[in-house]
């Protein structure tokens, strides 16, 4: 009996290594595959992005299948872990010939999920653990590991924190452009009142930076984050977007020199606002609002004084021209001879 | 009664319905054709936007320049003809700037720059006589309509039908400068001193000024 079981536990033995022996070969070809990929470039990247996509590509997919193959040495049903892990590679062209009998199951192309989309999900996971960890290469990995992904597919994000920042930034700045839509279709509709210009910059910042509310604690090290030089163009490019959608929103059409006027004024306001919302520890930021409403009411006392100034000016101008004009008749100068 | 009734409503309701449209701030809604297509992906707004970027600040040159010469010729002979060239441009001006609102485009920020640079030109070439008038308005309309014809290749190199509104409205901006440009030659520039000098210098200025424009 002990010989059959020997003899069964030698044979199973023999199938788990051959097993491991073809898993092992499909890992090998998969990586070459993805590097082969990286190699033979699309055209529309630059071969060296491509072929670090590539490499980052294989590493990802080693580590991943390494992972799954210590899995599948101990459990012989190993065949849906791996095709579980096939079904979501970060394959971006799906155009590549398909010569693994496995990849052939999945015929439409939306089980593929592009690289940029991959990392999407693994940042947004990762902001959970931001409270926890910071704004770190921590909280990715730990959010990599709650999507069941390896914590080394960190190594995807060459700007570490700063991507989970800048993610975040944009993230936001989505949402606030979908909430200022859908009120202006209310408003369109009839369903609400159109608010005058202060109103609706105090209630766009406002949403906007209630945002920031639940990473408020860990905020002070993201904007630091941002304001590293190699973030500073991105960061400055969403906060560029951010003022022109509320500005657009706001019904600003204008095409000259106050459409650089208003987006100053407006990221000022923004900017000076974030920074006293760090600072504040009322209840509910009740002293940020009361902050910003000043801001804006200043910043539409300058318009409307400048407004006046203009006005008086062209005022004074026309009277001094027809005093000049009263004293050309008096001496008799207007005279046409 | 009724009749009466009937043609004034005619008559007012153009007007209700553009007073009701000037009300609203909201573009996107009050116009159910758009010249510009939504641009795909970023490659196409960059060039959309810089083509109509570009655009907006050459007209409103042009529309400076005319303010110039009018502020010395005004009182002239030629003063009516320069007044209707610059009410074109005024109309080309007012159509951008509807374009640039509604496509949410960024205009140059050397607009300032073009203000006073433009009503000098125009002022400057006007104090040379009506003939030195002409020739700036004959460089200049010149450089623009070649600069049209440039854009209107890009986007018929690119795709014709996806661009036929906003060919159809380059094409007739460009068609109205070349009229221009053969009313000034029509009113004697060539005979004003250096005009060889006058008019390939306004050209470079012009062809600078296109360059800085659609990028900043």
């Amino acid at each position: 009996m002990a010989i059959n079981r020997l003899e069964t536990q030698g044979r199973k033995r023999k199938k788990t290594s051959n097993m491991a022996a073809l898993f092992r070969a499909l890992r090998a070809g998969r990586a070459l595959r993805g590097l082969g990929s990286g190699l033979a470039a699309p055209a529309a990247k630059p071969p060296c992005v491509s072929l670090k996509t590539g490499f980052h590509r294989t590493a990802f997919i080693l580590q991943d299948e390494s992972k799954s193959s210590k899995h599948s040495d101990q459990d012989l049903t190993a065949g849906t872990t791996l095709k579980d892990s096939i079904s979501n590679p970060d394959a971006e062209e799906s155009s590549r010939p398909n010569t693994s009998y496995q990849d052939q199951t999945d015929e439409d192309g939306e089980q593929y999920e592009s690289e940029e989309q991959l990392q999407a999900r693994i940042l947004g996971a990762a902001l959970e653990f931001v409270p926890q960890h910071g704004w770190t290469i921590e909280a990715i990995a730990t959010g990599a590991e709650t999507l069941g992904l390896s914590s080394a597919s960190t190594g995807m994000f060459y700007n570490g924190a700063g991507d989970l920042v800048l993610h975040f930034v944009a993230q936001c700045n989505s949402q606030l452009a979908e909430i200022l839509a859908e009120q202006h279709k209310q408003v369109q509709l009839g369903q609400a009142e159109p608010k005058k210009t202060a109103d609706f910059l105090r209630d766009a910042v406002e949403t906007r930076l209630r945002m920031h509310i639940p990473y408020i604690e860990t905020w002070p090290q993201a904007m630091s984050i941002l304001l590293l030089p190699h973030n500073i163009p991105e960061a400055l490019k969403h906060l560029s977007t951010l003022v022109d959608d509320i500005w657009y929103h706001a019904g600003d059409r204008s095409t000259d020199m106050n459409w650089y006027r208003k987006r100053a004024a407006l990221t000022g306001i923004f900017n000076t606002t974030e920074l006293v919302m760090l600072q504040d520890s009322s209840p509910d930021f009740q002293d940020t609002w009361l902050f910003l409403d000043n801001r804006i009411q200043d910043a539409v006392n300058m318009a409307t004084s400048v407004e006046q100034v203009q006005s008086t000016g062209e005022a004074v101008v026309q009277g001094l021209m027809g005093a000049a004009l009263t004293l050309k008749n008096l001496t008799g100068m207007n005279q046409r001879r | 009664m009724q009749i009466f009734a009937y043609v004034s409503l005619q008559r007012a309701l153009p007007v209700i319905v553009r007073q009701g449209a000037k009300r609203r701030a909201f573009p996107w809604s009050s116009r159910w054709y758009s010249v510009v297509p939504p641009p795909r992906d970023s490659k196409e707004k960059e060039m959309l936007h810089r083509i109509l970027r570009v655009d907006h600040a050459g007209e409103y040159g042009a529309s400076r320049i005319y303010a110039g010469q009018m502020a010395v010729l005004g009182r002239s002979s030629t003063g009516p003809l320069i007044q209707e060239m610059w009410d074109q441009e005024k109309k080309h001006l007012e159509k951008f700037n509807e374009i640039l609102a509604e496509c949410r485009v960024r205009p140059t920020a050397l607009l300032p720059l073009w203000n006073v640079a433009g009503f000098l030109l125009g002022a400057s070439t006007a104090l040379l006589g009506k003939e030195g008038a002409m020739a700036c308005t004959v460089a200049v309309e010149e450089s623009i309509s070649e600069h049209y014809n440039s854009q209107i290749r890009t986007l018929m190199e690119q795709d014709p039908e996806r661009y036929t509104e906003l060919l159809k409205v380059i094409k007739e901006f460009r068609d109205d400068e070349l009229e221009h440009h053969d009313t000034g030659l029509e009113h004697d520039a060539e005979s004003v001193p250096g005009y060889w000098l006058l008019k390939n210098a306004i050209q470079i200025g012009c062809k600078g000024a296109i360059y800085v424009s659609q990028r900043v």
